[in-house]
């Protein structure tokens, strides 16, 4: 086996071919492949993370307006409820005033009617005395006694 | 044993076979490259795309275990080109050989009267072998290496790289020395003696006739393993050297 230096130069010089080559027609395109599909991979893991992001805020905003929508339904109720009560409160309030009122109006009726009947009660009796007295008179009423009755009356009538 | 044809064409020896394998290796690895990045895709990779993805992503996992992470691309490409041609340069030779029984003078192999005599009138003439099965060939290929090494640490590490010849002392310039002339003779001698090995013993196996076919096949499936592990093991050593070489740690700051 003898060392034969021809052969080592051309190996050194296919060795060197072949880089050139290797570099030029297969690793350069392949490595800007790999490359173009590392940034590919980087750009889909940002836009997921946007996405992601994205979903986050609008799942946020949907629960927040959820939650308002529960919290003005729950106001409407409680509006609602004390519109009612108040409503209720007003017409029983009402009611008792108007009840109080006809109360009164069946009292001052009560009232005046008692009176008026006890005026009218009192010119009958009046009248009835009258009568009766002047009936008493007629039969015992002498002349002295006649004369004084008109002074008196004369004198209630003059003072008057 | 097998010789190997040597042709005398104007003043140069030139060896058919190892020429002729070199050849052959280098457009097999050309091939499997060009053929695996004929339909590139981003999205959907070819299963060759895929093979040579994954041998990139070895590579850059391999060069990025002797230097730092940002140093490595502009080597990913000398790494893949050492590795699959040391690779597949290891792997010819293995699954068959050519092999001529010359008795007479044939010019154009290089058989001619005077070595026919030297071995008794007939001779076997090998066509066929790994290109790394010839310590010439393995030489070349280190002193490609060892050139960029030495290349790539004066351009871009000149201070370090000259001041590391006589460290810790001066007196340690000769120890030095001999280790920067170690390391291609190494990575020369450690591939060729490993696949030339190999190749003799499966001409030694061959000899056996029928017996040796158990042989022959454990033997075969060994070198596939040999070869594989020889064709990393040069890419990983260059890339040490390389790092060795072109990267300065910054000891003073430790020191």
């Amino acid at each position: 086996m003898d060392f034969v230096w021809e052969s080592t130069v051309f190996a050194i010089v296919a060795f060197l071919i072949l880089y050139w080559l290797l570099n030029k027609y297969a690793f350069g395109p392949l490595f800007s492949i790999m490359e173009q599909r590392r940034k590919l991979i980087q750009e889909q893991m940002s836009t997921a993370e946007t996405s992601r992001k994205a979903a986050e805020t609008s799942m946020e905003e949907q629960k927040a307006a959820l939650e308002q929508a529960r919290k003005e339904a729950y106001a409407i109720i409680e509006q609602a409820r004390t519109t009612s009560t108040k409503q209720a409160d007003e017409i029983v309030q009402s009611a008792k005033n108007e009840a109080n009122r006809l109360k009164d109006d069946a009292l001052k009726d009560i009232v005046s009617e008692k009176n008026k009947a006890i005026a009218a009660l009192r010119s009958e009796v009046g009248g009835i005395s009258v009568k009766i007295a002047s009936k008493i008179i007629e039969k015992q009423v002498d002349e002295k006694a006649q004369e004084e009755l008109v002074d008196q009356y004369l004198k209630e009538v003059g003072s008057k | 044993m097998h010789e190997f044809p040597i042709v005398e064409l104007g003043g140069f020896n030139i060896d058919i076979s190892t020429w002729g394998a070199i050849i052959i290796s280098a457009i097999i690895t050309f091939l499997l490259a060009v053929l695996s990045v004929r339909k590139l895709s981003v999205e959907n990779p070819s299963r060759m795309q895929n093979f040579l993805e994954w041998v990139v992503e070895f590579v850059h996992n391999t060069i990025a275990s002797t230097m730092p992470l940002e140093k490595v691309k502009r080597y990913i490409s000398l790494g893949m080109t050492l590795i699959m041609f040391i690779f597949i340069s290891n792997l010819l030779g293995l699954p068959f050989g050519i092999v001529f029984d010359v008795h007479e003078e044939i010019g154009w192999l290089g058989v001619t009267a005077e070595k026919l005599a030297e071995h008794g009138g007939h001779m076997h003439v090998a066509l066929w072998k790994s290109p790394t099965a010839d310590l010439a060939v393995t030489a070349g290929l280190a002193i490609t290496v060892i050139f960029l090494v030495h290349f790539l640490g004066l351009k871009e590490n000149t201070k370090h790289y000259i001041k590391h010849y006589i460290e810790p002392f001066p007196i340690f310039l000769p120890l030095n020395i001999i280790k920067e002339i170690s390391k291609p003779v190494t990575l020369a001698l450690r591939l060729y003696a490993n696949i030339f090995a190999g190749e003799v013993l499966i001409s030694t196996i061959l000899m056996l006739g029928v017996y040796g076919v158990p042989f022959l096949a454990a033997w075969q499936g060994f070198s596939i393993f040999v070869g594989a592990i020889q064709a990393f093991l040069f890419t990983i050593l260059t890339m040490v050297y390389i790092s060795q070489s072109t990267i300065h740690h910054d000891e003073d700051a430790v020191h």
